[in-house]
């Protein structure tokens, strides 16, 4: 009996010490149902939606009676986080387009012309114009709910002789499915996860075995290591990516861009994630144990990234979230280069990838310990 | 040779030149005021338990460490000095403790990887041919046995053709063959003039590889010279053993030698002062003890060891 429970001790020693067995037996799951949980749980979330009301009062620069109870009949629906575009904006588009990029949110703009009281107290008619990102995956129903709201919104005016129309205006001219949203974003979870780990095994790894000490002691300078290992992840992301899109291209006919602004976001998610590795592999010197403060990294940024699902179809505070991830800007920037075809966004993206990525391959650089301590 | 305290000998070309080095972890000393030197074609071992600072010392002549305090040049190039560090490293050797080379390369790619770091490099199908792995010249490492990883670790070490070479704990953890095989190896080294700086915490090989043995303990090294001046100087006695002589057997001694101990399966062990081997021979020749099996055990460098610190070193490398 006692060898028994010397053996039992021994595995849940063992266990107790090695943070990746902890991680994927414990936190793992536990992160899982907290994230599923969190987006597709209660129901609570909302979509974004700019509105811009441009019906003023014409002695003042107030909204008319009918088009602010327009917009109070979409508030009250709960199904919105309304943004108020100033009435005095004169491209409200690009308005939009630049602070919802700012800010993480779909490109969804309703706009109440001038007119809209005057219109609907004379003829019973009015239009509002919805202008929606065709790509986006919550266009459908976010469509549905603003024609819903029109409708009542009509009725309860004039009892039910007035009509509100929606003329949906798209704000990108080709459409997208879900597999050209989500093959941009397979591609940035595989630099991810090869940028990660494989800066995380190699390091670790590495020094556990004395490698990098017998390195340290060659002609070899530690930049030059560093460089080696963002070439290897170059070389991986370059074979990853032909690999994902000829599928694609095959599989599902996604065609994909292949642009300036890809190339530079490869460069900068080959510079980025090994960055992030060489940080974590610092702080952590034990190859598990480093390598399970890479999965407690890059898991939770593949899902909150954006990798599988809009990031706007997700709840506040994770959207809040997804802004402070690495990988959000490489799949937005992603998408915009290679399958939206917006390359002003794409540019946004590419750069704030490109800062990232000089900010955490210097930090991750300067860490590294390539003599010893 | 020299005495406690390590004080150069004097008349080396100096390959290695230490002195009064010192280095510090905080408030822990791990090298304390060291100093030696190694000649051109010498092999040097540097000689003490775990945790004695062997692999500190060694880690900072190779330029991975840097001292708290005193003087270590390689080559006539300075540890401390950033310019030196490179010069350094373009010309020596090492082998670090525990070493593997990488899993998934053959024997060869593996060889090839560490001697491109260098501007000039060895064939790697000479160096080899120099540590037998002619058969497993194509056999990816992770394939290897630890007697054969440590061949491949050797031969990485001398791919660039060094002047000198750090070897630190080449052998911990073989069995005794593939021990033995390294041995053999160092030998040809020494044959071929390289000098040779080896850490070991096994007596037996520093005794039979080395032409200079440092002892170290606690950071200081307590003493210097050959084996056989370190032995004459601190092992003690040579000590006669009549196998299976037995209590009985005590009677056939001359009264007036070293007081005997019986030990073991009966075996006579009997300390051995200058000109008593003779007599005691002469003495036991005609008595049932002159039927007996009977050899003389000189003292090793494990005598030395308890001599000097007390203590003794086992097989891992910890004193009792």
């Amino acid at each position: 009996m006692s060898r028994i429970f010397t053996i039992v001790r021994g595995h849940v020693r063992t266990w107790f010490r090695s943070r990746s067995t902890i991680f994927w037996t414990l936190l793992f799951p536990i992160l899982l149902i907290v994230l599923f949980g969190a987006i597709f749980g209660n129901g609570n979330t909302k979509f974004d939606l700019y509105v811009q009301n441009q019906d003023l009062v014409t002695s003042a620069p107030t909204p008319t009676q009918a088009s602010l109870g327009y917009v109070n009949a979409l508030n009250q629906t709960g199904a919105f986080n309304l943004h108020m575009v100033a009435a005095e904006t004169a491209n409200p588009l690009a308005y939009v387009r630049d602070d919802a990029q700012l800010n993480n949110r779909g490109q969804r703009l309703v706009i109440i012309p001038v007119g809209f009281q005057n219109n609907l107290t004379a003829t019973g008619k009015a239009d509002i114009r919805l202008y929606l990102d065709q790509s986006d995956q919550a266009s459908g129903p976010l469509s549905g709910v603003v024609s819903a709201v029109s409708s009542q919104y009509a009725a309860r005016f004039s009892n039910s002789t007035a009509s509100v129309s929606v003329q949906q205006v798209p704000i990108i001219a080709h459409s997208t499915r879900y597999i050209d949203f989500f093959i941009p974003g397979v591609i940035g979870m595989t630099l991810l996860t090869s940028g990660i780990f494989g800066a995380v095994e190699t390091n670790g790894r590495y020094r556990d075995l004395k490698i990098i000490k017998k390195l340290a002691t060659t002609p070899l300078s530690k930049i030059e290591w560093i460089l080696g290992m963002v070439g290897y992840q170059m070389f991986l992301a370059a074979i990853s990516i032909t690999v994902i899109l000829l599928f694609g291209r095959v599989v599902f006919g996604v065609t994909a861009t292949i642009d300036i602004y890809t190339v530079a976001l490869v460069v900068a998610a080959a510079l980025l994630f090994p960055g992030i590795g060489m940080v974590l592999a610092n702080f952590v010197k034990e190859a598990d144990g480093a390598e399970a403060a890479a999965n407690a990294i890059t898991f939770p940024m593949m899902f909150l990234a954006g990798t599988f699902w809009p990031t706007d179809t997700m709840p506040t505070v994770l959207k809040v979230i997804a802004q402070y991830l690495p990988l959000t800007y490489i799949n937005n920037g992603l998408r915009d280069a290679m399958i939206y075809l917006e390359p002003a966004q794409a540019l946004t993206n590419t750069v704030i990838a490109l800062g990232l990525a000089a900010f955490f391959i210097i930090v991750g650089s300067v860490l590294m310990s390539w003599k010893e301590e | 040779m020299t005495l406690p305290n390590g004080s150069p000998a004097a008349g080396s070309d100096g390959i290695v030149e230490v002195n009064n080095l010192s280095k510090k972890y905080g408030d822990k000393v791990a090298v304390n005021g060291i100093s030696f030197r190694l000649s051109k074609g010498e092999v040097f071992a540097f000689l003490g338990p775990n945790g004695a600072g062997k692999t500190t010392t060694v880690e900072i002549l190779e330029c991975l460490r840097a001292p708290s305090g005193g003087q270590a040049k390689v080559l006539d190039y300075d540890v401390s000095k950033r310019s030196d560090q490179a010069e350094i490293r373009k010309r020596i050797g090492v082998l670090p403790q525990d070493f593997n080379a990488i899993d998934r390369l053959t024997v060869r790619e593996n060889i090839d990887y560490f001697g491109s770091m260098y501007d000039h490099h060895l064939d790697p199908d000479q160096l080899i041919e120099l540590v037998d792995l002619k058969d497993k010249r194509d056999s990816q490492f992770k394939t290897l046995s630890g007697g054969l990883k440590q061949r491949v670790g050797l031969a990485v070490a001398l791919v660039n053709d060094p002047s000198v070479v750090f070897l630190d704990e080449p052998t911990t953890g073989l069995d005794p063959r593939a021990r033995r095989d390294v041995w053999s190896i160092i030998e040809q080294l020494k044959h071929q003039g390289k000098t040779v700086f080896l850490t070991t915490h096994y007596m037996e090989e520093a005794e039979y590889l080395a032409d200079t043995v440092s002892i170290i303990d606690h950071g200081q090294i307590v003493a210097s010279g050959t084996p056989g001046e370190l032995i004459d100087s601190y092992g003690g006695k040579k000590t006669l053993v009549i196998r299976e002589g037995g209590e009985d057997g005590l009677k056939y001694l001359p009264s007036e030698i070293s007081k005997p101990v019986v030990k073991n399966a009966g075996d006579i062990h009997i300390p051995l002062n200058n000109g008593e081997l003779t007599n005691i021979l002469i003495a036991i020749g005609q008595t049932p003890l002159g039927n007996k099996e009977i050899e003389v055990n000189r003292p090793t460098l494990d005598d030395v060891f308890l001599n000097l610190t007390g203590r003794r070193v086992s097989e891992e490398g910890e004193v009792a």
